[in-house]
């Protein structure tokens, strides 16, 4: 049974989370699009955390909407990194070179962690 | 002398899903359902899903046109110690899955490729083996995975992959 794509944004420090759950093929690109919207509308955060926890199914079309919304931010000058991937998505990401240009974290908490880091 | 025997294919599954999108994912897990007993390891038949899912929205959308009414059909064999799964459209002679074109993922990220076209690359990543031929308007994407491992025996009366199995 197709389990449409959600997201839920929210703001960790200076970064934007999009939880996303579901399944990012072609029917989430309206979702992703509108999250990414709202995440660096509220707040021009320097990152961007994409949590695929709750994530069961990408396809080939969905790896192209990561692609775009990688573009996207890069071009506005903010990073992108990913949590919550299975083993399989993360083999895709290595694959793609998606890994090379988004840091993916074992889960949602180590990626806060990370991007709060140590005090200066 | 020794010999070695290899066991003659058995079909596992056969079945058609309608040329609609989002049906890959029933093929997919029809073909899971079938190679359940072939001793394939967990991230490997991840990696078939994925094969085969991509294979099957390809057959959808480009092969059939996205037409419910022409049918995708999907057949499951285990020959020896490989599955092998064969998606065939009616599309007749067309690119497996998009553009020949290899993704760059650099390329794409600065606008010089267009974000789409991974299907293929997938598809020829995730398997061992994958081959193509058309006969007529038959389209078939042929995907090919090794178990590995000590392929299971069945036992008499004991049907492997749901049932649907035939010697052919």
């Amino acid at each position: 049974m197709k389990k449409n794509c959600e997201a839920a944004v929210h703001s960790v420090g200076g970064a934007a989370v999009i939880e996303l759950t579901g399944e990012v093929d072609g029917g989430a690109a309206g979702v992703l699009n509108e999250a990414y919207e709202q995440a660096v509308t509220s707040g021009e955060p320097g990152t961007v955390v994409l949590d695929f926890a709750q994530v069961g199914y990408i396809n080939s079309t969905g790896i192209a909407l990561i692609v775009s919304v990688l573009a996207r931010a890069r071009a506005e000058r903010r990073k992108v990194v990913a949590s919550g991937l299975s083993e399989h998505y993360r083999e895709i990401f290595d694959i793609t070179r998606l890994s090379d240009f988004i840091e993916v974290f074992g889960d949602l908490g180590a990626a806060v962690s990370q991007l709060a880091g140590p005090a200066a | 002398m020794t010999s070695v025997a290899r066991s003659a294919p058995r079909r596992l599954a056969a079945f058609a899903v309608p040329s609609e999108p989002g049906n890959e994912r029933l093929a997919l897990a029809r073909v899971a359902e079938a190679v359940a007993a072939s001793g394939l390891a967990p991230a490997r038949l991840e990696r078939l899903k994925t094969a085969v899912a991509e294979a099957t929205m390809n057959a959808i959308e480009h092969g059939n046109g996205g037409r419910p009414e022409i049918p995708v059909d999907v057949e499951v064999i285990q020959e020896g110690d490989d599955i092998i799964v064969a998606i065939t459209d009616l599309g007749g002679e067309h690119e497996p899955a998009g553009p020949v074109e290899e993704p760059d993922l650099g390329l794409k990220l600065d606008g010089e490729q267009r974000a789409r076209g991974w299907g293929l690359f997938l598809i020829r990543n995730m398997v061992d083996g994958m081959q193509v031929r058309t006969d007529g308007p038959r389209h078939t994407i042929q995907l090919t995975m090794r178990a590995g491992g000590v392929t299971p025996v069945p036992r008499d009366g004991d049907l492997e992959g749901g049932g649907h199995e035939e010697e052919l």
